[in-house]
């Protein structure tokens, strides 16, 4: 178990707002997200936790190498095209981890912090749910 | 030392029934049930940990430490896989066992399914084999298990394939904007469609409150207990008698023999703080009620000098023919909204295909799908060509999880006598009795009606309007899960199957098994009523045994 930087909670955030971006509806970031991935690197994902973060300090990494800055000042353009080489698993610098892996978690516990009930730690206000009209505003709540 | 007329393992769909009629029929019974009885809140709504995407947890047991099981995979690699991994083959562990938490789909199987040898010869592999007793015998015990629980539906469109004397007790569910689209499909196409029964009160029935058509139904329990499973009917009539003694948390070890080779109790470990709690309890009749999956590895592990190789395995027969169900599914983009928050949302079934279909042996029932939660649908239901990520991904959620219309059903499984459960021989569970071992697969027959049943979904969903359909082929797999049944099969021939017609263990008189191990065949349906009836039938024939 460990705590996640500023750095990468930082770089984390960006990484949310690219898998889930904001639009009419809020971005992953804005829905909490970040705070759903976080509870999970403290119990479910536990033994994920050096794993995935080593993917953001390699994120990280990879975009001081292209673009000499860090990946959260990079334009939405540059940040989508650098993290579909990275889906590919087509990654300049040397990762401690599979980037395609560390890929696929990133994409899964984000959607899962959007999508899955508030009390989870995401989709904060249940605004994926409004979204999607899941959330007919009708019996919900557990009675 | 406790006496009892019976001890039942286990207090699922059978293990429930059991015990009901059996303490209504004066006997004293002890209902040992591994887990725990399981309140609405205690099972949650976590969309993360259910019994429809179990992604860290679940949400009725067994608990996922000290529960392993080994999986072997087809390539040979074996792993242990915990409660909540897909390979476990779970099904729910607490009082109810998986009606707790069941979708509640109440079929009865068709005349065919209790013929398929006869009706369709042996693929090479397969150990496919007819039923010990017809649809015929069964069916006061379909129509005793709708009343006596209570199902709602219609059985009129499927009278000349399932033909029943009564109709249900309750009205079916009402129609969703998805039912009637898929209704003008189907009869664009020439198809009989109709209402999907379900143990759900569409109204008050039993003491139990109506349906509230809340979105969570299938993988939780219900906040009116209008869902209606072993939990919340029979178990309760149980110990109103004041027959039956039920002791959840207990963990059976082994049945006991005396020194003659008899049945005559069982040994477990009570629910304690700390260092387990060895039990034994005496009885005239041990009932094993434990799933497919628990019973088999019971019988297998109660070796004695008598029986060396487990009980009722002589032949070794115990564990073989694993069942479940392939899952075809296809999924369809609609013009319009379908989605309009009214639960449960399973609505409207075809059983066209079930039967006589050329070139497959079997076939399926194919039927629209419960309200899928968000994350569920998301990784689910999404088109395969759909990026996984960004706004397209967004923009999909957002405009099309109330268009999307989804249709599923489970195929006939052919039989393999390699799909099976063992015992393993090193891993052992937290009370050091050694776990269940999955290894083989389904009969690649039933890939080719899996096959055949997705290309009818896709067809059906076109049908109704969706001018995009996606789906993926089905792999050749093991089945089990939440519909396991078959590892302890009825039949007439000792050497090709574990029980007789009653469920009583060949060579034992007081052993029996009733829950969905005694499967021949595990029909094109979901299994849950015909492990009733049967549960109905055997717990009959039991109280009779023991008057």
């Amino acid at each position: 178990m460990g705590t996640v930087t500023e750095k990468q909670l930082k770089t984390l955030r960006a990484l949310l707002d690219c898998v889930i971006p904001p639009d009419d509806f809020p971005g992953a970031s804005e829905a909490g997200v970040a705070d759903y991935v976080m509870r999970q690197l403290e119990s479910d994902l536990a033994d994920k936790h050096d794993f995935y973060c080593s993917g953001l300090d390699a994120i990280e990494n990879e975009t001081n190498a292209r673009f000499q800055t860090s990946f959260a000042n990079l334009t939405p353009e540059q940040q989508i095209s650098t993290l579909k080489l990275i889906e590919l698993g087509d990654v300049s610098t040397s990762w401690p981890v599979s980037p395609k892996e560390f890929f696929t978690l990133l994409v899964n516990t984000t959607a899962e912090g959007y999508y899955s009930n508030p009390e989870q730690g995401g989709n904060r206000d249940a605004i994926s749910w409004v979204m999607t009209g899941f959330d007919t505003s009708r019996n919900h709540e557990p009675i | 030392m406790n006496q009892f007329d019976a001890i039942i393992i286990g207090s699922g769909a059978a293990g429930g029934i059991v015990a009901g009629v059996l303490a209504e029929a004066g006997k004293h019974v002890l209902l040992l049930e591994r887990g725990r009885a399981l309140s609405f809140a205690d099972v949650g709504r976590d969309d993360l940990r259910n019994q429809r995407l179990s992604l860290y947890g679940h949400n009725a047991g067994p608990e996922l430490l000290g529960n392993p099981r080994v999986f072997v995979d087809p390539h040979g690699h074996s792993q242990i896989v915990r409660p909540h991994e897909p390979d476990y083959h779970n099904n729910a562990a607490c009082v109810g066992g998986g009606t707790r938490v069941y979708g509640a789909q109440a079929w009865r199987f068709c005349p065919d399914d209790f013929r398929m040898a006869s009706k369709y010869g042996v693929p090479k592999g397969s150990s496919l084999s007819d039923w010990p007793i017809s649809y015929e015998t069964l069916e006061p015990f379909y129509e005793r298990a709708e009343w006596e629980l209570g199902v709602a539906g219609d059985g009129s469109f499927i009278q000349h394939q399932v033909p029943r004397n009564r109709n249900y007790p309750l009205p079916a569910v009402p129609p969703s904007p998805q039912t009637v689209a898929l209704k003008a499909g189907a009869k664009e196409l020439g198809w009989v469609t109709g209402p999907v029964p379900l143990l759900i009160n569409t109204k008050p029935y039993g003491g139990r409150e109506a349906c509230i058509a809340c979105k969570y139904c299938v993988g939780f329990a219900c906040p009116t207990d209008a869902k209606n499973g072993a939990h919340n009917t029979m178990i309760p009539r149980a110990v109103a008698t004041g027959n039956c003694e039920l002791v959840t948390g207990a963990i059976v070890e082994r049945i006991e023999v005396d020194e003659r080779g008899n049945v005559n109790g069982v040994s477990y470990f009570a629910d304690s703080v700390g260092q387990p709690l060895r039990q034994s309890a005496r009885c005239n009749v041990v009932i094993v009620s434990g799933g497919a999956i628990e019973s088999a590895r019971l019988l297998l592990n109660s070796q004695s000098s008598h029986h060396p190789h487990g009980l009722g395995n002589e032949q070794d027969q115990v564990g073989r023919n694993l069942q479940g169900h392939l899952y075809p599914r296809a999924y369809g983009l609609a013009s319009a909204q379908v989605f309009n928050g009214v639960g449960p949302g399973v609505t409207i079934a075809t059983t066209q295909f079930n039967h006589d279909n050329s070139g497959i042996i079997g076939g399926g029932m194919l039927a629209d799908d419960f309200i899928k939660p968000p994350i569920d649908f998301w990784y689910d239901s999404l088109p395969p060509d759909l990026p996984r990520w960004g706004l397209q991904n967004k923009r999909f959620m957002r405009d099309n999880y109330t268009r999307v219309m989804h249709v599923r059903g489970p195929v006939q499984d052919i039989p393999n006598p390699e799909g099976r459960v063992t015992i393993d021989s090193t891993v052992r569970d937290r009370w050091g009795i050694p776990v269940a071992r999955l290894s083989g697969t389904t009969h690649p027959a039933t890939v080719d009606s899996a096959e055949f049943m997705r290309e009818r979904g896709v067809e059906w969903l076109r049908a109704s309007g969706c001018e995009q359909v996606w789906s993926s082929r089905p792999d050749l797999v093991l089945s089990g899960k939440q519909h396991q049944a078959g590892t302890c099969r009825m039949g007439n021939d000792p050497k090709t199957s574990v029980t007789d017609e009653w469920g009583r263990v060949h060579n034992h008189e007081n052993l029996f098994v009733v829950d969905g191990s005694l499967h021949v065949t595990n029909g094109g349906f979901n299994p849950v009523l015909t492990i009733m009836a049967l549960a109905f039938r055997s717990a009959e024939h039991i109280a009779r045994t023991l008057s």
